[in-house]
């Protein structure tokens, strides 16, 4: 294999030169793709334009992100620019994308899922990145769960090894944008499809434990539950967390709890990777409910509250970076890829330490490396085809294929 | 001892029993991390304060000049602080009811507001009333959410703005007081040791320039306050002489010019180094007018005629438009052209060739070119030339040597006329000197005849009389 991949990150509120400062440090002469990920206080068609100048024979990918991570440093201000690229067919993702998303989440991803099998054989790695934030006001998610239940759909039993994330501009949901086929788009996703020559290895990061015992969602409008138990699900909540969510316009996000389904067995004893977690987008004092990030719960499914645990969260980087360096040791490693759930930097979640930062050190990798916190985080789960989950850090080694 | 199997009931109810201690040691859990998670929000403002003082008195240490610090400290506040915009306001000297801004984190720093009693310290949030002169803030940066701190003393403000509250960006208070206040109260300190550390290089600088100049006074001068000195003290005793020795009266004569001559020189160095001098300790103050180029040039060039004609150089004017005029102090830019065009014919060989034009420039800029084929200027020289008492290397070649301050006076009197001086030169080949005057500066008018010169009366006439001898060819 000759391909090269190389990573690059900067931070300044002048593009151009955050831009000049990552060219110079990837040192690549004409890559064939780069991947960006810019903090959303860069203006999304400067970022296009500047891109375009400094790699203009590259197909460019990417879009904002609330933060980007990196060996070189790591922030949430906005002003962050990271860059991976590619040089040679045999590490170069093949890119297929849809912008059809504000029609129809499923279809899309139906469409997008399709367009990839069509591009890929069984095994590839696929990584897939769409916008996050539907609308502004009223604030609406494209719901990940839709766009990767289309997209198993499209894929019609072809296996992939899908991992991914949700694009936004910063911590607090403002918005989301995609770079794709030179120009900046809303309502788009795209799925990079490795060569054949690439497999990888990924590991998922948690961090919540159950605070309750099972409750039944007794009703439920798409990502909006408004029964537990038969009672207003959001009166059930706070009588739990004994405060009240939701009084504040500015504080409608709470990351105080979540609501986790257990997969498997119910009553086996507690693993943290049997649980998915749905954080609460807001709370709807109104209808008495609780509108999550995803609407892939249905009536009848028994969940727990569960509690946001940051020493958990830091113990579960340890365990799983350890499990993952377990995984690829001998291994010919190409690239470690970070997706990161915005929620879970310290500014968010009031860790001490960083969770980002932890994973870097943990990790210390020799190969290049590059992150970005994220709206939502897909990834292969239980064993089974990959999900959008909430509230987890996903880290992926690509590798060369043995 | 066997247990008694329980029966459906109990064990409902103990398994409610247990059902309810989860939920309770649940919620007590989840309480508990939520006052572990504020408490370490809360800590990150006091994080944040110290945070700030150390990066931002590491600034101290930086070679940067004073203008930039609003900037990196405003970079600094809102990396630390996580706000979305940050500016620094002064009062506007000019205007003691009016705050400009003077550094922005993003975009221009051309804003102002009128305010003539800023606010110490100010905030808004969601449900809480702020005071009027939010209003004119919050306007100011286009956010809604701010944070203001206004230093009376140093005239100096800080505010901070940001879109929305929410967990990252929790509502502003009163206790985000420290945060604002600190950060300003450091900007203002790194500000005043910049500005006396760049007061204090300004003034050791000032000190070495003086000294150079002092010593190059010595070295290069010596010869131009001796040789006339000499030939006064010589011929002086020359015509001193009694008897056998006395001169005849025509040596009388000739002795006398002699010493005059001398004794002019030394009037016009000493005239040069008071006139230097003056303009290097106190700003010049020019008095402006608008007068036509053509007779500008032409009168110096009068001036000039003689040594032009005893140095046989054939000096070339284009045709400049008579209306073409520009914004000048008479006085002091012919003193400028008389040294720029004495010194082209200074160092011109006998014969040479002198070009000299003028053109108006966009926006009423204008350029004034001197071009001579003379000795040049070598190349290490030509960054010199401009220091005051140096005199450029003339090679083999026997010509006049001057006090060395023809340039670098008409270089400042051109830069208090916001100008600039440009010199080019190829050794052994000539030197071409322009003068650049900024837009606005220069105009073509209609065209009135002699009676539209703009030149004083009493400056341009006794001079045209004197210098009838036209010295242009």
């Amino acid at each position: 294999m000759n391909g090269q991949i190389r990573t690059a990150y900067a931070r300044n509120p002048d593009l151009e030169a955050a831009v000049q400062a990552c060219h110079l440090q990837l040192g690549m002469a004409v890559p064939d793709l780069v991947i960006t990920f810019a903090g959303g206080k860069h203006v999304g068609q400067a970022v296009l334009s500047t891109l375009r100048s400094a790699f203009p024979a590259a197909k460019l990918v990417g879009g904002s992100a609330a933060g980007v991570i990196s060996t070189h440093g790591f922030g949430y201000t906005g002003f962050e620019i990271g860059l991976i690229a590619f040089q040679g067919s045999d590490v170069t993702p093949d890119i297929v994308s849809t912008h059809a998303l504000l029609d129809s989440e499923a279809a899309a991803g139906r469409a997008l899922g399709a367009a990839v099998r069509a591009h890929s054989a069984d095994g590839a790695v696929v990584f897939v990145m769409f916008d996050s934030v539907a609308s502004v006001a009223p604030l609406r998610l494209h719901p990940g769960s839709q766009i990767m239940a289309g997209f198993h759909e499209g894929l019609a039993g072809r296996k992939l090894h899908v991992i991914g994330g949700g694009l936004l501009t910063d911590i607090n949901l403002s918005d989301g944008w995609v770079i794709d086929a030179n120009e900046i788009c809303k309502h788009a996703a795209t799925a990079l499809i490795f060569p054949s020559g690439i497999r990888a290895e990924t590991v998922i990061f948690h961090g919540c434990r159950p605070a309750s015992s099972f409750l039944e969602i007794t009703a439920i409008e798409g990502a909006e539950v408004l029964e537990l138990n038969g009672e207003p699900a959001l009166a059930v909540v706070e009588k739990m967390l004994g405060l009240t969510l939701g009084t504040t316009s500015g504080q409608q996000l709470s990351l105080v709890a979540t609501l986790g389904q257990k997969q498997g067995d119910p009553f086996a004893p507690y693993d943290e990777n049997n649980y998915v977690n749905r954080l609460i987008l807001h709370a709807n004092p109104d209808r008495g409910s609780l509108t999550l990030f995803e609407p892939d719960f249905e009536t009848g499914a028994r969940v727990q509250i569960m509690s946001r645990d940051n020493i958990l969260m830091l113990e579960s980087v340890e365990k799983g970076v350890a499990e993952l360096q377990g995984r690829s040791a001998g291994a010919s490693n190409l690239l470690g890829l970070y997706i990161d759930c915005a929620g879970r930097a310290s500014v968010m979640s009031g860790a001490e330490t960083e969770e980002a930062a932890l994973v870097v050190e943990c990790l210390a990798p020799e190969f290049p490396f590059m992150g970005f916190y994220s709206g939502v985080e897909i990834a292969p789960f239980a064993g089974s085809h990959s999900r959008p989950l909430d509230w987890t850090g996903v880290l992926t080694i690509l590798q060369h294929a043995p | 001892m066997e247990e008694t199997p329980r029966s459906p009931a109990q064990l409902e109810r103990e398994l409610a029993f247990y059902r309810s201690e989860v939920d309770q040691l649940g919620a007590r859990m989840l309480r508990l991390q939520e006052e572990q998670s504020r408490a370490a929000r809360e800590a990150r403002r006091s994080k944040i304060v110290a945070r700030l003082v150390r990066d931002a008195y590491q600034i101290v240490h930086q070679d940067i000049d004073a203008s930039q610090i609003g900037g990196l400290i405003l970079t600094l506040v809102a990396d630390t602080a996580f706000c979305d915009h940050a500016m620094f306001l002064r009062k506007d000297e000019a205007f003691p009811d009016r705050l400009i801004v003077e550094h922005a984190h993003v975009g221009e720093t051309d804003a102002m507001v009128e305010l003539s009693m800023p606010p110490e310290f100010l905030f808004t949030a969601t449900g809480y009333e702020a005071e009027p002169a939010a209003d004119i803030f919050t306007c100011l940066i286009g956010l809604p959410f701010i944070l203001w701190a206004y230093d009376a003393e140093s005239g100096r403000g800080l505010l901070l703005g940001k879109q929305i509250e929410s967990n990252i960006h929790r509502p502003y208070d009163a206790r985000d007081r420290e945060i604002v206040e600190v950060t300003l109260t450091v900007y203002i300190d790194v500000l005043l040791r910049k500005n006396a550390e760049a007061e204090l290089r300004f003034a050791k600088k000032a000190a070495e320039d003086a000294s150079n100049a002092r010593s190059r006074f010595l070295a290069n001068l010596s010869h131009e306050l001796r040789s006339p000195l000499n030939t006064i003290i010589g011929f002086s005793s020359f015509l001193l002489d009694r008897g056998a020795r006395a001169p005849t009266p025509d040596q009388r004569e000739e002795f006398t010019r002699q010493i005059q001559s001398a004794g002019r020189s030394l009037l016009s160095l000493a005239n040069d180094i008071l006139d230097f001098s003056s303009l290097g300790h106190a700003r010049l103050q020019l008095r402006r007018d608008w007068v036509p180029v053509n007779q500008l040039l032409t009168g110096v060039l009068r001036a000039l005629a003689a040594d032009i004609s005893a140095r046989d150089i054939q000096v070339k004017m284009q045709v400049i438009a008579p209306e073409l005029q520009a914004n000048i102090d008479y006085d002091r830019f012919r003193q400028i052209l008389a040294n720029l065009i004495g010194n082209a014919v200074k160092f011109t060989r006998c014969g040479g060739r002198i070009d000299i034009g003028a053109d108006l420039l966009a926006e009423g800029g204008l350029e004034i070119l001197i071009r001579d084929n003379g000795i040049g200027i070598r190349r290490e020289d030509l960054s010199r030339v401009l220091e005051p008492f140096v005199q450029a290397e003339q090679g083999p070649e026997t010509l006049p040597r001057g006090a060395g301050l023809g340039l670098p006076i008409a270089k400042q009197l051109l830069e208090a006329h916001d100008g600039m001086l440009r010199i080019e030169s190829t050794y052994g080949e000539g030197t071409t000197v322009t003068l650049d005057l900024p837009r606005g500066n220069a105009r073509l008018t209609r065209s009135e005849g002699p009676s539209g010169i703009a030149i004083p009366p009493n400056k341009a006439t006794p001079e045209a009389q004197r210098h009838s001898r036209a010295g242009t060819s």
